[in-house]
């Protein structure tokens, strides 16, 4: 009896569902129609920079406004997930986005399906250098979204204090300085630097410096990697790696979570510098939105270059690395040339619109990559980026490493951090991981 | 019903009552499986549009790789540890709940709770637990044990991904129990009462040879998650502290879609299977030869 | 004397899973209370409890999530994918119990077998064969692929059962006059409830709650299930806690209502099932 109950209960919701994806079915036929009138054009864009989602939203609700025949759809990479392995999927199930913001390292693999974007407008306005990894046999297929750098974040009121008076911060430019530095916080009462242990900041951030500062010129780097890959380097005796793990030594020794070294999570960074547990953090300037939440008043931080030695003339110890980090490629195989077009034009939007320019500095926190747009940002980290890029003062952002460099070698250098290995072990990690790329 | 003798009969009684079945089953496992393991065979990355057969490369590269072996060790221990705590922990609850006693319903429904909620939302929500909380209730109260992080010390993260899928999957498996405990005939408790069998002996003599056919599910299930478990192993300790927690799933994952070698991560996936397939094999052949003699 | 032993049992075992209870509900009081904070007194103190009852998390929660229509969609697609589980496998398992052909083994086997293929290993391959006949972005196709991927284990289970069921029952019918469809539908499936009643629980929260598979297949915003919708609204680097939290309590309160109407029954309907 009662089983003959529920299932009439169970008919009665299947008959209401049934009933209710009815009327959404017929509602959106209704949108559609309406939608052809007007010639409306969807675009979908996939976002990477899961911070920045909502942001995007807006922006794309604001184009909307301005451009009332296209609707902009703005879906992210979830959590976990690699923008690769998003667009990928998205690609194989036919629905590939008409915008995919992707990874440096990964637009070539879509070079394919993507649209040459070398006579687009914005070519001529965007930096020096940045088109360089968008660049695929001679045409540009990336859009060059985002700048970033990163280094040690600092906040200059607590510096202020610990050197009573006014901090130079262009004074700190070898190890010694740098630990005298700490020291000085440490006898002011607060304490001096956190070290976040994520594989993708050691690996992906910090280690990478020990490449991008063995020379100015962007040529002998890359000769530095294939070099690594045919096994010619002996790490322990790198000049640059070793100076760059003697800091390291340094941070540890200072790190204010240096008890669980492994521990931290992103979120304790800005939480170490909002509660004055902590004065600096190595860090990008991606990290902005989250300090600011925590400590809303001080407008007063700004970025340190990490030294490897000792003599300050060395290339590395006054500058820090800045690279556009994320492109947007353009779909040309799924989307029809209305889509194509719409996407341009919102490109276009975002770097000659006033009110896209300043959804997208102001906003989103992004340093464009573009010569035109003027805008001053409000945000201190960016400022000190674009400082140390108006003197020249700037590294190269290995953002074209292998897509797993991060992960592997973050995986090491965390041993490394912890004090299971050595320096001379984790240099034979590290090498093992570049023998086994092809 | 009647004994259909004919294949064409037999074929008509099957399409009825199992064609859809079979069909929508076929469609959607079994060919993606076989086009997978076809992909394996290939220099396909995943994302091109085009690919070349390269024979056994993938698989001679999978082998190769020293990591995928030590990764599947420790998927080993970790099901070892799972299967026996999850079933014990699981098979108490559904006893003691089945007992007769005040609020179980209400027992029986917490206890069920984690299951209410996806993976990678109780990986957050127990990294956090084990980063912040215990850490916190570990410097107040002077337990040194609790005093670091646990998920920062390659042995203790292990334990915290053990003793997170325990905490998930427990409850599950209890309600398994709990339907093979209520299907123990209450006559043949009876009877083994009055013969004087203490509880102990009911237990061994009457409770455990009925339970059989629950304690099979419940291992297979347990089996099969732990090999598989991904989610709880991304959102907790994503392989860490340095890689030393990354079970076998997140490392074909992380092979096909980080490293992009999809090829040898398929291979890998598909070398997972058959391993997975063997264990399933014998457990289930084991228990139905028990079932048998019971 | 019986009585005394009897009740320190009783405090013994109250006692054992009055530890475990708490155990295994800290974590949820934990969201509930994080989910009236805001992101900035979570991230400073998460333990502590909310300085004001503040339902701000959950307003903007149940409007940024577009709950009516994700739960909307997920109530469809829970509803009619548990159904026809249960209804097909129950079948199946029928057929494949009381006829014991070779080709019923190899099926059974394939299927118990198929249970351990990683969801991995065919995502790729599934999105791209179903992405390249165009069956994607519809709530049908994704619950016809939870038929596909929710059979293997409820025919499973129903096949247990269905052979402790003694076939004097069906004999006893076909007698009276019963045949076909009407022996299974009359006989046998009333017989069912209590495993029938596990599988749909079981299976609701699986599809109810299943994050990965329908990030793949379903991708227009309407489309979204409540998981999605979740979902979007979490950053990579830092998630907004106190919104997510409010979101994921959201998001359980359906299941927790349903679980605990179909617990109360599953339970009366096992008890009657075993008397019988």
């Amino acid at each position: 009896m009662k089983f003959k109950k529920t299932f009439t209960v169970f008919l009665t919701v299947l008959i209401m569902t049934l009933s209710l994806s009815g009327c959404s079915k017929s509602s959106t036929t209704n949108n559609s129609q309406t939608q052809t009138e007007k010639k409306q054009v969807k675009i979908t864009v996939m976002n990477s920079k899961g911070e920045i989602q909502t942001q995007l939203e807006k922006m794309a609700k604001a184009f909307m406004n301005d451009n009332k025949d296209i609707t902009v759809e703005v879906i992210p990479a979830p959590a976990g997930q690699s923008p690769f392995e998003k667009v990928s999927s998205l690609y194989s199930s036919g629905n590939a986005p008409t915008l995919s913001m992707l990874d440096p390292g990964d637009i070539v693999k879509f070079k394919d399906k993507a649209a040459d974007l070398s006579s687009e407008k914005w070519i001529n306005d965007s930096f020096d250098r940045s088109l360089d990894s968008a660049k695929v046999d001679g045409k540009v297929i990336g859009f060059p979204f985002a700048v970033e750098g990163y280094g040690f974040i600092y906040n200059k009121e607590l510096l202020d204090k610990a050197y009573g008076g006014n901090f130079d911060a262009s004074a700190v430019k070898t190890q010694k300085d740098l630990e005298e530095m700490f020291k000085k916080l440490e006898a002011s009462g607060v304490g001096s630097i956190i070290v976040s242990p994520m594989d993708w900041s050691l690996g992906g951030h910090f280690l990478p410096l020990s490449y991008s500062t063995q020379s100015k010129s962007s040529d002998d780097v890359n000769k530095f990697i294939e070099d690594l890959k045919a096994g010619k380097v002996e790490l322990a005796q790198n000049k640059q790696f070793k100076g760059l793990m003697a800091t390291l030594d340094i941070m540890k020794k200072h790190n204010i979570s240096k008890s669980s070294p492994l521990s931290g999570t992103y979120e304790n960074g800005p939480e170490a510098l909002a509660t004055k547990k902590a004065a600096v953090w190595f860090m990008g300037n991606w990290a902005w939105p989250q300090i600011h939440e925590l400590d809303a008043e001080n407008n007063s931080y700004a970025f340190l270059p990490v030294p490897i030695s000792n003599d300050a003339a060395d290339y590395g110890n006054s500058e820090i690395p800045v690279g556009v980090t994320k492109y947007f490629i353009l779909d040309k195989e799924q989307n029809s040339q209305e889509q194509q077009a719409a996407a341009k034009k919102f490109l276009e939007w975002i770097v000659y619109n006033q009110t896209g320019q300043d959804y997208l500095v102001n906003k989103a926190n992004v340093i464009p990559a573009f010569k035109n747009i003027t805008i001053e940002s409000q945000d201190p980290l960016a400022k000190s980026i674009k400082k140390y890029m108006s003197k020249g003062k700037t590294l190269q952002f290995m953002v074209t490493l292998p897509s797993d460099h991060w992960s592997k070698n973050g995986a090491s250098m965390q041993k490394f951090l912890d004090n299971k290995i050595d320096v001379n072990g984790l240099a034979k990690e590290i090498q093992e991981y570049w023998k086994n790329i092809k | 019903m009647r004994e259909e003798s004919r294949f064409i009969d037999k074929l008509k009684t099957y399409i009825v009552y199992a064609g859809p079945t079979t069909f929508v089953f076929f469609t959607v496992i079994i060919l993606p499986f076989l086009f997978g393991i076809y992909l394996t065979f290939t220099s396909y990355d995943g994302i091109s549009n085009s690919h070349n057969l390269v024979g056994f490369a993938n698989y001679i590269e999978a082998f190769k790789d020293t990591k995928f072996l030590a990764s599947f060790l420790l998927t080993l221990k970790y099901v070892l540890y799972t299967v026996v705590f999850t079933n014990v922990i699981a098979f108490l609850f559904a006893y003691i709940l089945t007992s007769g006693m005040k609020g179980q319903n209400f027992f029986r429904a917490g206890f069920f709770t984690p299951n209410l909620i996806g993976g990678i939302i109780l990986g957050f929500i127990w990294q956090f637990i084990f980063s912040k909380l215990l850490v916190y209730i570990g410097n107040n109260f002077n337990i040194p044990i609790f005093s670091t992080s646990w998920l920062a010390d390659p042995v203790r993260a292990f334990w915290t991904l053990v003793i997170v899928s325990v905490w998930q999957n427990s409850g599950y498996m209890m309600v398994i129990y709990i339907a093979g405990f209520m299907n123990v005939p209450k006559d043949l408790l009876e009877a083994a009462n009055i013969d004087g069998a203490n509880a102990w002996r009911r237990m061994v003599n009457v409770i455990i040879p009925m339970m059989i056919p629950s304690i099979t599910i419940c291992l297979f299930l347990t089996l099969q998650r732990g090999f598989m478990v991904y989610d709880v192993n991304l959102a907790l300790t994503k392989g860490g502290p340095f890689k030393s927690t990354e079970l076998i799933s997140m490392y074909v994952y992380n092979q096909a879609f980080l490293s992009q070698k999809y090829g040898v991560g398929q291979a890998q996936a598909f070398v997972l299977f058959l391993v997975v397939a063997l264990v399933s094999v014998i457990q289930v052949y084991f228990s139905k030869k028990m079932e048998v003699e019971a | 004397m019986m009585k005394k032993k009897g009740s320190i049992t009783s405090i013994i075992k109250f006692l054992f899973l009055g530890i475990f209870f708490l155990a295994y509900m800290v974590p949820f009081i934990f969201v509930l209370i994080n989910s009236f904070k805001s992101k900035k007194e979570i991230l400073l103190n998460p333990m502590a409890l909310p300085s004001k009852i503040n339902f701000t998390n959950f307003l903007t929660a149940f409007n940024k999530m577009d709950y009516v229509h994700g739960f909307t969609n997920s109530l469809i697609i829970t509803v009619f994918s548990v159904l026809l589980i249960v209804v097909l496998s129950s079948m199946t398992a029928y057929i494949l119990v009381r006829k014991k052909w070779k080709f019923n083994q190899a099926i059974f086997f394939v299927m118990v077998a198929s249970m351990i293929i990683p969801f991995q290993a065919i995502m790729i391959p599934l999105v791209r064969i179903y992405g390249s006949i165009g069956m994607l972005n519809s709530k049908w196709a994704l619950i016809y692929m939870y038929i596909g991927f929710g059979t293997s284990l409820a025919v499973f289970m129903f096949h247990g059962f269905i052979k402790s069921i003694p076939l004097e029952l069906e004999e006893a019918a076909m007698i009276d006059g019963a045949k076909g469809m009407q022996l299974f539908y009359l006989i046998v499936f009333p017989l069912l409830k209590p495993i029938a009643m596990t599988i749909a629980i079981l299976d609701v929260l699986w599809i109810w709650n299943d994050f990965l598979l329908p990030s793949l297949v379903l991708i227009a915003p309407e489309q979204r299930t409540l998981p999605l919708s979740t979902f979007y609204f979490y950053g990579t680097y830092t998630a907004d806690y106190g919104l997510s939290m409010a979101g994921l309590i959201l998001t359980i309160i359906p299941v927790i209502i349903i679980y605990l109407i179909l617990q109360k029954y599953i339970i009366n309907g096992v008890l009657q099932g075993s008397i019988k």
